[in-house]
């Protein structure tokens, strides 16, 4: 049961978008959400819009998984899509029942907030379905790595990152076995008050923490064998390289950001 | 040939910690590893077996003496990185090695904390993972594979080292029949091919048997050493220390004992049967004992007139169904437990054992089909369902890892807790379940964090015992464990069994174990019941057997290959205490 959540799945594929460089992805999304909170207009989500719809296709992703990445969000959405329509005044007014006021502001804010948002998930989304995650803490190491200057441990905390993404599978599907263990014991995690299923979580908890320590034990022994020694004179397999492509694609992100940049300009 | 590794007058001691003294592991301990050999080091648990592995390569460093690798003082932590690198370790648990979430990354990784250059990592990488046959999963996710699968891949991740010494610690107690022999198959090659120095920590004697040397480790100190004949003959001695012996040489020296002249140093079944066929007993003879076969079917089915206590009808389960990962786990399974069975379920993984086991306490809800407990369907409502997790109890693999109380009384009474049993009666089957797994009173007011493993173990078999089920299910109880351990949580198992008259039912991957002890047995592959009938049946059909990924006991392929050189023994023995029985009849000149 706990098996079928997906976390930042990744889609194997050697299309363009599988292979920019993923400092240029991470730097992408950047551009990507900055010229998203500065559109305004429908011309400028449209431009925005476009240029999402533009990289999922090269990047061969399914349009399902882009809207099946935004289902778990839908009452959030939802609940903004209220808010703003009931609470934005201004324009003329549309309905005027009882204690409900819509303006024509509200609705536009209203839908304006759902793209937004929708938007900002799906870039988020499209990083992650095209970009491993080892690629990504690749990415971010060397991204932060001038903070280490200032005594930032960014190859420490690259590690830490690439480790708890390799081992959220491993630790769920063992979730799942402790689970089954003590409802074979009787134990009961659906019914009862709050306080009483809270309760029901030590016998699932404490066995958890008890194998994640041996776990992270037994692992550090394991890449102290392997000659781990900390980030110092480390290579890597893969060594990240900026190439014409990535030239190509920041291209392409400064126009988005200009484009909308103009647009706003001009009050559009 | 020279020594790679030597420890001279190695000593060491865990620190003391807390109310606990110093635990001196070795004294004075000598050991040396040939350059290019294949040593396999077997012992009981907490001989000292593990700690002496990792003062092969600098995990741990001695309290007193030296080890030498390839001429380096290991305690020189300038030379650190040097002997890591060219002694090479794998560790049980494959889950707990591997290191990034891509197979090809996860190889790279000793070999970029060397810095090795880009190019060379590739070479190494591409290179190591077809060396262990794993080069068309470079870009899987490790926690895919199956787990012989992940042992080979962290056996790469040595390998990028370029390593001299491959140092294996138990790499093979968390594997089936088929992993084990991808591990172990894969580390013969690298020492035959390679000239790779190998050490080989394993509970399995078979395993052992497949060494040019073994040494035996108790109590932190070298009981024997030498090639696995020498080492093996040794039969009493072994025994004394908790070790078993291969059947092989447990089966020659029984027969030695009623004075035969064999020799004893058989390791494989081939030479076994070549053993026992010199000794002129299979004349061949060719009146076939079928009566005596139904007599013993006769005896080992008694139970059949019994009422069934659970019964699965027509079972179907479906994983993710609609979806597409739909996956059927098993289909059309009907089966029937009496009261008073021991009955073992063997199959490989993913054969649906585990799926069948889980429908029988109503962890999982059947597809299609019924499961029914006393005539009436466990789903029924859901209070009964509720119910029947104390009726029906089940053991988890390594349940150990579920204990989460402050003492094991605690923990024990978690189930019958949960049954609504209080007072008086909740102590009193805390302490008859303690009093079945041999969990002393001073022990139950202990953490179980502070047990030893069997002993956690023990008290977690406790655990499901104290809700007193009319059925006891386990998944490989004794996995992981050494001889005495496993022979003692048999042993409870058995008194369980007859004390309440319960019906057990035992998954296992231990031929030689199930053999031993169950009466009946069921086959599982590709979700479909395969065989089922008393062991002596099951065992008779050892190509089909061996066609699914299993093993037959090393007896019964004794016997096989007794019969294809043309002597009448019976194809039903499964037991060395069986096979002698039958042999000596036939020397006597009685019919088999």
């Amino acid at each position: 049961m706990l098996k079928d959540i997906t976390l930042g799945q990744y889609f194997p594929g050697k299309t363009v978008v599988h292979r920019l460089d993923p400092r240029t992805k991470l730097l992408l999304l950047i551009v990507y959400i900055v010229a998203l909170f500065m559109a305004k207009s429908f011309l400028s989500y449209g431009l925005v819009l476009a240029f999402l719809v533009t990289v999922t296709v090269l990047g061969r992703i399914p349009f399902k998984s882009m809207t099946r990445g935004l289902k778990p969000m839908l009452i959030f959405i939802l609940f903004t899509a209220v808010l703003n329509l009931f609470y934005t005044k201004g324009g003329t007014l549309l309905v005027d029942w009882w204690i409900f006021h819509i303006y024509s502001e509200g609705v536009k804010t209203a839908f304006f907030m759902v793209l937004r948002i929708m938007l900002l998930i799906s870039g988020t989304f499209l990083l992650t379905y095209t970009t491993s995650p080892i690629a990504l803490t690749d990415a971010l190491e060397r991204l932060l790595s001038p903070l280490k200057k200032i005594k930032v441990p960014v190859h420490e905390l690259a590690m830490m990152m690439s480790i708890a993404l390799r081992f959220i599978p491993t630790l769920i599907e063992e979730t799942d076995k402790i689970m089954s263990a003590q409802k074979a014991r009787g134990a009961d995690f659906e019914t009862g008050s709050l306080i009483r299923r809270a309760k029901a979580l030590i016998p699932i908890l404490v066995p958890l923490f008890v194998s994640a320590f041996r776990r992270a034990d037994e692992l550090a022994t394991a890449m102290e064998c392997r000659c781990y020694h900390g980030g110092e004179g480390r290579t890597r397999l893969k060594v990240l390289r900026f190439a014409t492509i990535d030239l190509l694609a920041f291209l392409v992100g400064a126009l988005l950001l200009a484009g909308v940049i103009v647009l706003r300009h001009f009050g559009l | 040939m020279s020594n790679l590794i030597t420890t001279e007058n190695l000593s060491f001691s865990y620190p003391a910690s807390g109310e606990r003294l110093a635990l001196p592991v070795f004294e004075d301990l000598n050991v040396e590893i040939a350059e290019g050999s294949f040593t396999a080091i077997i012992g009981p648990n907490g001989c000292g077996k593990s700690t002496l592995a990792k003062h092969f390569n600098a995990i741990l460093l001695p309290s007193g003496g030296k080890v030498w690798v390839a001429g380096l003082d290991t305690s020189d932590e300038e030379k650190l990185l040097e002997i890591r690198r060219q002694i090479g370790m794998v560790f049980q648990n494959p889950d707990n090695q591997i290191v990034a979430n891509v197979v090809e990354e996860d190889v790279a990784f000793a070999p970029e904390n060397l810095g090795v250059p880009s190019a060379e990592i590739r070479r190494r990488v591409d290179e190591a993972l077809k060396t262990v046959g794993m080069y068309e999963y470079v870009e899987h996710a490790p926690h895919l594979l199956s787990g012989g699968q992940k042992q080979r891949v962290a056996i790469a991740g040595v390998l990028a080292m370029e390593p001299r010494c491959i140092v294996l610690d138990e790499p093979t107690a968390m594997l089936d029949p088929r992993g084990r022999e991808e591990v172990v198959s894969t580390v013969a090659r690298l020492n035959r091919e390679r000239g790779i120095t190998v050490v080989l920590i394993t509970h399995h004697m078979n395993e052992a048997a497949a060494a040019d040397r073994v040494i035996v480790m108790h109590k932190g100190g070298v009981l024997a050493d030498g090639s696995p004949r020498e080492v093996f003959r040794q039969v009493e001695l072994l025994r004394e220390a908790g070790l078993d012996v291969p059947q092989t040489v447990d089966l020659l020296n029984e027969l030695r004992k009623s004075g035969w002249d064999v020799p004893l140093d058989a390791l494989t079944p081939e030479e076994c049967a070549e053993a026992i066929k010199n000794t002129g007993v299979g004349s061949p003879r060719s009146e076939l004992s079928a009566e005596k076969h139904k007599e013993i079917k006769g005896a080992q089915n008694a139970s059949t007139d019994a009422q069934p206590i659970l019964e699965i009808r027509d079972l179907t389960h479906i994983y993710s169904a609609g979806t597409p990962f739909e996956h059927t786990a098993i289909e059309h399974i009907n089966l029937a437990f009496r009261p008073g069975e021991l009955v073992g379920v063997i199959g490989h993984t993913g054969s649906g054992k585990s799926t069948l086991i889980q429908h029988l306490n109503a962890l999982l809800k059947p597809t299609s089909g019924k499961v029914l407990f006393k005539g009436e369907d466990i789903w029924k409502d859901k209070k009964f369902t509720h119910s029947i997790r104390g009726k029906v109890g089940l053991v988890f693999q390594y349940p150990e890892y579920q204990l989460f109380e402050e003492t094991c009384w605690k923990d024990i009474a978690f189930g019958p807790k949960n049954q609504g049993i209080t007072g008086a009666e909740l102590d009193a089957r805390v302490r008859r379940a303690a009093g079945f797994v041999g969990i002393g009173e001073e022990l139950l007011e202990k953490s179980p964090f502070d047990l030893s493993g069997g002993q956690k173990r023990r008290v977690a078999i406790a655990g499901v015992i104290a809700m007193e089920p009319d059925v006891l299910i386990l998944d490989e109880p004794t996995a992981g464990l050494d001889a005495a351990g496993r022979d003692s949580i048999l042993e409870n198992i058995r008194a369980y069994q007859q004390a309440q008259n319960a019906a057990v039912i035992m998954v296992s991957h231990a031929m030689e174990e199930v053999a031993d002890l169950c009466s009946r047995l069921i086959v599982m592959n590709h979700g479909k019941v395969a065989m089922d009938g008393i062991p002596a049946e099951v065992f008779t059909h050892v190509e089909e057997l061996t066609g699914m990924g299993l093993s037959v006991p090393q007896v019964t392929s004794v016997f096989a290959l007794l019969r294809a050189k043309g002597l009448d023994v019976p194809p039903d023995v499964y037991t060395v205490r069986y096979a002698v029985a039958r042999l000596l009849e036939r020397k006597e000149g009685r019919p088999c």
